[in-house]
Order: structure tokens, then sequence, then C-alpha cells
């Protein structure tokens, strides 16, 4: 009797400290999160707010961007951003799409896990090396092939050839995105083999029993099953496609203008400021680059919001 | 083996007209009364077939047929193999490598064990209904028109009639008829597994293969389905695994019993219920062991 007090004494001691105690550290960390987030933000609109006065609204709308002059204007930046990151996507989730619906449903057992390794060892290869890579081997590439080959066909095809036309330089947009779209390929992939792998065999046995095949079983019953994981996968993936940096400063060209060709040099708002922060003289030129770091943050805001967005209509759609 | 040699002369008669789509059996002499079918269509002919989990045999030289329009149950022990027979007969393990059945199955004499079977025609042919209820993620009218959509292209008014007999005939249509559009995971777990067999028999197949239906039911939901069952037999040739032995004994006109691997005996339900004459029959109906 006397050891079973003895042992309870200090165990219920513990709770009553320990339990406090922790509850506080936990709660001191999530909110340290939320102090973090904040702190960026105030920083970012406190550093941005002089070129915005100045600017104003127009700051979004004009593409001139010259030191010389103060002139600033978001829209090269912006466009180029949204440009490389939606070429990214087109490339990159239906690749993606297809190596995990080979790795779960179609790959022999014994290349599965090899496979699975050397997709995941392709999210971890630097993005420095993806951007020396892109400039010295892929660039080229495109220069010499793949871009006189666009210019040649789809240029020349009305209407639609003015975005598909001028120089092959090999270093642009298109190059950009093509890239992008290979670094988040794994990230998308790998989310969604693992949410593939989710499924309930005996749902996708009772497609299968219906007479389905491999690709109406994955894209009819499947995705739909795992949409909310799949999307989410692919935000994974566009979010850090609109704020790569290296790899895209490395093949972009950095030209502060808007021009209508894919295959013309363009600019990032990640890319602009690594490349222009030291440089940065003047409190209007530092000020602005604040300013395009605030709207990237914004856009990344916007693109989640759509995200959750896009997830509310789709469940109500299949109405779960 | 006694019980399996019965199996076999009852397949017998077949031989001769093998290969027609159709085989005529006479009837039998121990044909149960209130049964006045005296014309026994063999849908399916089981012959001599062993099933492999890699090396492990996991059936062994089963010999059966199923009739038309008849419900035939599988019943055993778990592990017994009666899932696993069910399964050979659309197929579906072949999803799984490493899986694999020798002999021969015939269904209109046509040997669908054959590697050139193309399996989504068998699948469409041979309709499955799961242990769980397995709605897909999507309203309740697609969920019927999913098979009717891989087949057919059918004007929308064509496709609303057969989603409707099908919704009628698995006995969920008033249930249902005025929230199609809402998903087929609202449903109650006994609506769903109707919804299933709905969206089973919307593809107009010929044998319905029925893994446990009602497991995961509760016991009026369970009722319906066994009600639904008896209804769906004068279309189709049915084959239903269960557990549950008063299931067997009510909603089935012939009784598998398996063992260990093995088909044991297979006869009227009637008599396997109250004349087995194998000893380990008797000891699994009257509940010994299992």
């Amino acid at each position: 009797m006397t050891d079973i007090a003895a042992r309870q004494l200090p165990r219920s001691s513990n709770g009553k400290i320990g339990d406090p105690l922790f509850r506080g550290v936990a709660t001191f960390f999530a909110v340290l999160v939320l102090v973090i987030l904040s702190g960026v933000m105030i920083a970012l609109v406190h550093g941005a707010l002089p070129a915005l006065g100045h600017f104003g609204f127009g700051f979004l709308l004009t593409d001139s961007w010259n030191p010389v002059t103060d002139k600033f204007g978001a829209l090269a930046p912006i466009v180029g951003t949204l440009l490389t990151s939606a070429i990214a996507m087109l490339i990159g989730i239906p690749l993606a799409f297809g190596v995990a619906v080979f790795i779960t449903e179609l790959c022999p057992v014994w290349l599965k896990r090899p496979l699975s390794t050397i997709i995941e060892l392709l999210a971890a290869v630097p993005s420095i090396i993806y951007g020396i890579w892109g400039l010295f081997v892929f660039a080229p590439f495109m220069q010499s092939y793949v871009e006189p080959a666009i210019v040649n066909t789809l240029g020349n095809v009305p209407g639609i050839g003015r975005f598909f036309a001028g120089p092959p330089l090999g270093i642009g947009i298109l190059t950009a995105g093509i890239i992008l779209g290979i670094m988040v390929l794994p990230f998308i992939s790998s989310i969604m083999r693992d949410v593939f792998e989710t499924v309930p065999l005996i749902l996708k046995e009772s497609a299968y029993g219906l007479g389905s095949t491999t690709w109406e079983v994955m894209w009819q019953v499947v995705l739909p099953f795992t949409r909310i994981g799949v999307v989410g996968g692919i935000m994974l993936g566009l979010g850090r496609a609109l704020g790569e940096t290296m790899a895209v400063t490395f093949v972009i060209g950095n030209a502060h203008r808007v021009q209508t060709s894919i295959l013309a040099p363009g600019t990032t708002i990640s890319a602009s400021l690594a490349n222009e922060f030291t440089e940065a003289v003047g409190d209007l030129y530092l000020s602005s680059l604040f300013a395009l770091g605030f709207i990237l943050f914004v856009i990344t805001f916007i693109v989640l919001a759509i995200a959750k967005l896009m997830l509310v209509q789709m469940s109500k759609r299949a109405g779960t | 083996m006694n019980a399996q040699q019965h199996a076999t002369t009852g397949a017998a008669p077949s031989n001769a007209t093998l290969g027609a789509p159709r085989i005529e059996v006479k009837a039998r002499a121990t044909e149960p009364e209130g049964q006045a079918r005296p014309d026994l269509v063999e849908k399916v002919v089981i012959r001599d077939m062993s099933f492999f989990y890699k090396d492990f045999e996991a059936v062994r030289g089963i010999n059966l047929a199923l009739y038309d329009r008849h419900v035939t149950a599988f019943i055993g022990p778990s592990g017994c193999g009666k899932s696993t027979l069910l399964r050979t007969l659309n197929r579906i393990y072949d999803l799984y490598p490493g899986q694999r059945a020798t002999g021969e199955i015939l269904i209109d004499g046509h040997n669908i064990l054959e590697p050139g079977q193309d399996l989504n025609l068998l699948r469409a042919k041979v309709g499955m209904v799961f242990q769980k209820p397995t709605p897909f993620p999507m309203s309740i009218f697609d969920n019927v028109a999913f098979g009717i959509r891989l087949y057919e292209k059918l004007p929308a008014a064509e496709l609303e009639e057969r989603v409707e007999s099908a919704l009628r005939r698995a006995a969920l249509w008033e249930e249902v008829k005025d929230k199609l559009k809402q998903s087929g995971l609202s449903l109650s777990g006994g609506q769903q597994q109707r919804l299933c067999i709905a969206r089973a028999i919307a593809v107009r197949p010929e044998i319905l293969l029925l893994d446990e239906p009602a497991s995961a039911l509760d016991p009026i939901s369970t009722q319906k389905i066994e009600e639904l069952i008896s209804e769906l037999k004068s279309d189709y040739c049915i084959a239903i695994v269960t557990h549950n032995m008063q299931q067997a004994a009510r909603s089935s006109d012939y009784t598998a019993f398996m063992y260990l691997g093995e088909l044991v005996e297979f006869d009227e339900t009637e008599t396997i219920f109250t004349k087995p004459r194998d000893r380990r029959t008797e000891d699994y109906i009257t509940g010994r062991f299992g």
C-alpha cells in the first residue's frame, strides 16, 4: 500500500505542473508562427509604402523599370511570374499525374521503389543546379532545336502566331516555365502517388468490376476520390513555381518588358528581387522592390484562396 | 471425393453439348417441391479450377455449375476460399500480380480463363457487389450511369430511363427519385449497397456476384437486400458468398459448402441444410465449427 501511494504521489504532481507547462509551450510555438508571419507582412508593407504611395495603383499596370529616371512598374515581373508558373503547371501536372498513375497502378512491383526514390531525388536537386543546367545545357538545346521548330510551326498560325514568334534566344519565359515544370514535377507526383494509394482497394475493384479500364478508374473514380490531396499537391507545386528564384533567374533573360511572345526574355518577381537588391540605390528603387515582394505575397495568398474555393465547389458537385 | 464427384455428375450431361451457348440439363430427380423449373440452364461451369496466390494453392480442383435464374450460395468458414472462388468468376483477381487460376471456367460455354479474354467485356457481363458499399464520389445518378456510359453512348432521355429502371430494379427508386443529384455517399449504408446493386445491374450483366453483400448492414437493410436477391434471380444467375447460414438458407436455391480450399458438398439448399451427406458440412451448418 505505501509503495503504491509513494509511486502515485510524484505522478500526480507531475500532471499538475507538466500539463500546463506543455500547454504553455505548445501555445507559444503556435503564436510564434503568427507573430513571424505578421512581422514579415508588416515589414513588407512598411518597405513598400513609399513606392505604392508614389506610383499608386499604376504600379501594377506599367512595365517601365527605369532606375535612372526613378520610374518603376510591376507589370513585367507580375506577368512573367504568372506566365512561367502557368507553363510550369501545364507541363508539371499532366506529367506528375502520369508518373503517379504509372507508379500506383501500372508499374511492376520491383520497379516501384526505385522509381519513387528517383522521382523524390529530383526534388532534392538544389535549384541552383537546375539554373546552371538550364543555362548551359537546356537553353542552348531550346535555342537550336525546340524554339526554331516552334517558331516555324506555331509561329505561323494566324491569330496565335504572335505568341510564338521572335528570335530563338534559348533563354526566356518558355524555357523558364519548362525548367519550373521539371522542378515542381516531383512535388506534385509524390503527393499524388501518396493520395492515390489511400484509395480503398474495394472502391477500385468495384470500378474495375463494372468493366472500366485503368484510365477510366483513375480519371473517374480515383481522381475525384482524392481531389483534396491532389489539389493540395498541385498548390504545393504552384507555390514553389511562383516563388522559385535561382533557376528562373538563370534562364529567363531578366528583361523588364512585357512581350507578346513566350519565347521572349522576361522576368519574374523573385528573379527581379534576387538580381536587383544589391544594386538598388535610392529609396524609391528599394521600396519598389519591397512592393514587388508584397505583390508576390498577395499572389500566393490569392492562389491559395482560389484553391480553397475550388475545393468547396468540387465538394458541392460531388455532394460530400 | 464424394462431394466433388457429385458436383461433377451434376455437370456431366453438359459434356455432350459443350460449346453451345445455353446448355439444357434434364431435371434432377431430387427437385424440391415448389420448384417448378425443369429446365435448369448451366450458366457457369467450373471445371477442375484451382487458384493460387503466388505458390499457395488457396482453392483446389473445383468442379461446379451455377444455374441461370437461380441463386447459388457459397458457404464455409473464413479462409475456405469461397470469396476467392467468387473472384475468379469475373477475373477481378487479375488486378494483382501473382494471383492466377488454372482449369476452366465456362460462361455460356466460353472459357474465360483463356489468356485472350477481354476482361472489360467479361466484367460488364459479370457484375459484382462487394462486402462494403462502394458508392463512387459522385451523384446518385452518375453512380448508376457510370457503367452504362462506359459502354453505350445513349441520348440523355434514354440514359435517364436506364438509370430509373436500374434503381427501380434495386428497390431504391422511391427513396432517391427526388435527390438523384445528391452524392451517393449521402445515402445510408443499406441504401448505398442497393445503389451498388443498381449500378451493377444497370450495365445489364447476365451474372451477379455478391461477396457478402449484407455483412456491413443492419438487420433491416439485410432483409431488404435478401428480398432484392430473390427478386433479381428471375433475371440473373446469382452467386452469393455469405457467412450467415440463415441468409444462405433463406435466399439461395443451391448451396456449395467449401472447406480448406475444397468444395466439400454442393446440392440444393434444402438438402444441404436438412440432409447433408458430408460430416464436415453437417458440423458447419449446425455450428460445431467455423
